[in-house]
């Protein structure tokens, strides 16, 4: 009998040991966050694997993008720029330091300049880094950057959440480049990084000697959840305290959410564009009324209806009305079947009996629609796509592919059309257009075939330099209105951004400027300290 | 080809029969699916998605508003379809090999057994995940994959068999008969061995289900909007807590055919496998 109760015991000894890590991880204190993959190495001067938002959170900007799209101070207080457009003078903060100690002076700037620019051709994409002549430190807290040419967007590109964002000089390798990697992740940010496990999570914990002098918040866990149903579930479990941003959980699932009292949600304003970069270059889509047929054919109401559940707003334009130089007074494509049908008529693309697909000399108008094929709402536009334009007659090729075989086509443009979503603020709309002269990405492939391209990127560079506002203005109203006008690209919904969390579980909740930033350091655990 | 013994079992077996309905429902449903579907089966009608099922939809619809009823039909075409190429690949090739190896013999049968070994290193699943993804994807890559894993086991097999029928008494009295040596493999040695191959297929065709819509679910087999059982799996599986329905629905499909495969290949070797006849005996 002793010996069965002392087994008893022993039993539920261990069955509580089992327990107690379960109770004591994360349960009081972190703020818990998924991600679909590690934060990455934290290089502040690279990009993927490196995540955004972890770089955000770890290093910081000389200046940072505000909420109405103004820029605002963050490691530098204030700046002057010369009358020419070609000096930028910064007067770096006081008694900021890095985590490990270092101070944050005008040598450190130095040096982190030095460290990206060693590998300059990676931010060729970057419109400011080939851009810049000469940069030193005037003094301890003074620092001066020099331009080739004026560049009005260099306070915008200095704000971005990579390159231009400063690690410890005593993090950067002896060989005084990041490129190849970075010692240790030390930032100036509000927070550290303070355990990686990969394929486990990240925590970061709050950083007690940020300059802002903001009390301690929350520890941040970021689980690694790949996968968006395992997001939505692990959300309704408690597992995680919310989802933000965009692609995290379904439509559908944030629909339910929307619906259930026990949960707080929001949808941001626009933040980019998803759209279709249809090639110029290449038969059947280098004739331009094959291009605006595919405007006319498709029906992005009962898109915003059906699949995106009015989450997501319609896209009439590449860049939605709110962003810079974008509202340029053009009139939209309407979801015209006809038209599109008289369009494809008029270039020759006639209907064989009922019902089939459009033939011209015998070839069947087909078009390869390229999208990364495990993304299921990308998966859905395409197929949806897909059914309207077999409507009009039109054979569209659906090709999935893995994502980096999608850069690589984008890039290359081995496509017919192609999903090429915008980057959003703070990257619009200047990044991207000065992106487009380049084949970094779908654009400058999609705008191959126009006549005048040369001139495209000539007004690009115009604008990008000009240090007249008016001239600025009009040129990118010219850009804006081929590429509307030649229908280069097929705009199908602006991207918002959404969080969700349980009211009970968290306050504070909003949204940062930008697409990148998420505001940790708002958000608060009711009842831990804070 | 000589006649299958399955009459033997005929009534003790209600199972067998069954499967064997299955089976004929099948093929019925993959031969006539273009005329028997209610809906054509990529219609796409966004205002009518994930409807539960009703008489117009009697088995709903899915996320882009298509009908699954006709999906499902349309899909037994695919799956059927493409698992019975395989399979006559598979048997071609792996016979063809295997008998060229055991019937020559010498460096030419180390050759190839050295290539099938090769092959059979690899988990087949993983080597055709591996293959789609260097030839790319699409259906004809799928079925080229899983053809390159599987013919070395059918390969082998065939290999073994040759080999032991070559040293039977009865070829050594045809060869003494004055037969030749290719009157000899057709007549008295290609027959029963492919016999035997062909219920080692049948077998292995539910296997072979679920490789195409393992891989059509992973996203690398058949581009959309083709309706297929893995896809729609894969497609509904963000829906699964709403609409069960979506991925029950085609799973069972696959589970069924799997089984109406299976079933008959069993009680096939049943009959045929002398090992197990002589244990029964």
């Amino acid at each position: 009998m002793t010996n069965r109760l002392s087994l008893c015991r022993w039993c539920l000894g261990l069955i509580f040991a089992c327990l107690v890590p379960v109770f004591r991880t994360d349960a009081g204190e972190a703020i818990v966050y998924s991600h679909f993959a590690n934060a990455g190495p934290l290089n502040p001067h690279l990009y993927s694997p490196n995540q955004m938002y972890a770089q955000e959170l770890v290093y910081e900007p000389l200046v940072r993008t505000g909420d109405a799209g103004d820029i605002e101070p963050a490691l530098a207080e204030r700046w002057s720029v010369s009358a020419d457009g070609l000096v930028y003078t910064f007067h770096l903060r006081d008694g900021v330091v890095f985590t490990d100690g270092r101070a944050f002076d005008a040598d450190a700037v130095v040096r982190n300049f030095d460290a990206i620019l060693a590998n300059r051709a990676r931010h060729a994409w970057l419109e400011l880094a080939n851009k810049i002549a000469s940069y030193r430190a005037v003094d301890d807290l003074t620092f001066e950057l020099t331009l080739t040419a004026p560049y009005y967007p260099t306070l915008n590109d200095l704000a971005l959440p990579r390159p231009f964002r400063f690690i410890s000089p005593e993090a950067i390798p002896a060989n005084g480049t990041s490129a190849r990697g970075i010692d240790a992740p030390v930032g100036t940010g509000r927070y550290i990084l303070a355990e990686s496990r990969l394929g486990i999570h990240d925590r970061f914990t709050p950083n007690p000697n940020h300059w802002s002098g903001a009390p301690a918040g929350n520890d941040i866990v970021v689980k690694i959840i790949p996968d968006p149903m395992s997001r939505a579930m692990a959300l309704e479990t408690g597992e995680i305290d919310l989802v933000f941003g965009h692609g995290q959980i379904s439509y559908d699932v944030f629909a339910a959410l929307r619906r259930n009292p026990n949960f707080e949600t929001a949808v941001s304003d626009p933040m980019g564009t998803v759209a279709l970069a249809i090639h110029t270059g290449k038969s059947p889509t280098d004739d331009r009324r094959v291009r605006q047929a595919l405007q006319h054919m498709v029906d992005k109401d009962a898109i915003v209806r059906g699949i995106l559940l009015d989450s997501q707003p319609r896209a009439d334009f590449l860049f939605a009305p709110d962003v810079p130089y974008a509202d340029v007074g053009l009139v939209p494509y309407a979801y015209d079947p006809d038209a599109a049908g008289r369009l494809l008529d008029e270039a020759g693309w006639h209907r064989r009996g009922n019902g089939g697909f459009r033939e011209r000399d015998g070839v069947r108008l087909a078009i390869d629609l390229v999208y990364i094929g495990n993304d299921a709402a990308h998966k859905a536009l395409a197929e949806t796509i897909q059914g309207q334009a077999a409507r009009a007659g039109v054979f569209i090729n659906l090709q999935g592919v893995e994502e980096d075989l999608f850069l690589r086509r984008q890039r290359d443009g081995d496509f017919g059309m192609i999903m090429s979503p915008t980057w959003g603020p703070p990257f619009e709309p200047h990044t991207v257009l000065g992106s487009m002269r380049l084949p970094a990405h779908a654009d400058f492939q999609a705008q191959s075939g126009l006549p005048d391209k040369a001139g495209i990127d000539r007004d690009i560079t115009g604008a990008l330099e000009s240090t007249d506002e008016t001239d600025r203005a009009a040129a990118i109203d010219r850009v804006l209105t081929i590429l509307h006008e030649e229908a280069v690209y097929l705009p199908i919904h602006y991207t918002c951004l959404f969080y969700a969390h349980r009211t009970s579980v968290l306050a504070g909740v909003h949204f940062a400027p930008g697409r990148t930033l998420i505001p940790f350091e708002d958000f608060r655990k009711p009842g831990s300290r804070p | 080809m000589t006649a299958l013994p399955l009459s033997a079992g005929r009534r003790r077996d209600p199972l067998l029969w069954l499967a064997l309905g299955l089976l004929a429902f099948l093929v019925v449903l993959a031969v006539f699916a273009p005329v028997l579907t209610p809906y054509d089966p990529n219609a796409i009608d966004l205002d009518n998605r994930l409807a539960p099922f009703s008489a117009s939809h009697w088995l709903g619809t899915d996320h882009l508003g298509r009908d699954v009823l006709s999906r499902l039909m349309a899909g037994t075409r695919v799956s059927l379809g493409s698992v019975l190429v395989i399979a006559g690949l598979v048997l071609g090739t792996g016979f063809v090999v295997g008998s060229v190896s055991g019937w020559l013999g010498g460096w030419v049968d180390s050759l190839i057994m050295r290539i099938c070994e090769a092959f059979m290193t690899f988990p087949t699943f993983i080597l055709a995940m591996f293959l789609t993804g260097v030839l790319g994807r699409g259906m004809t890559n799928v079925v080229l994959a899983i053809v390159l894993t599987h013919w070395a086991w059918y390969a082998r097999i065939t290999r073994g068999m040759v080999q032991a029928v070559k040293g039977r008494e009865y070829i050594a009295a045809a060869r003494l008969a004055g037969g030749s040596r290719a009157g000899i493999f057709t007549r008295h040695i290609a027959a029963p061995v492919l016999n035997q191959m062909l219920i080692l297929a049948t077998l292995d065709i539910g296997h072979m289900l679920l490789h195409v819509s393992g891989l059509s679910f992973l996203g690398l087999g058949i581009q959309p909007p083709t309706p297929e059982w893995g896809v729609m799996i894969s497609d509904a599986r963000p829906h699964f807590w709403t609409n069960p329905g979506l991925v029950i629905l085609p799973g069972a499909m696959i589970l069924l055919t799997v089984l109406a495969f299976n079933i008959p290949g069993d009680r096939l070797r049943d009959r045929l496998d002398p090992t197990l006849a002589e244990g029964r005996a």
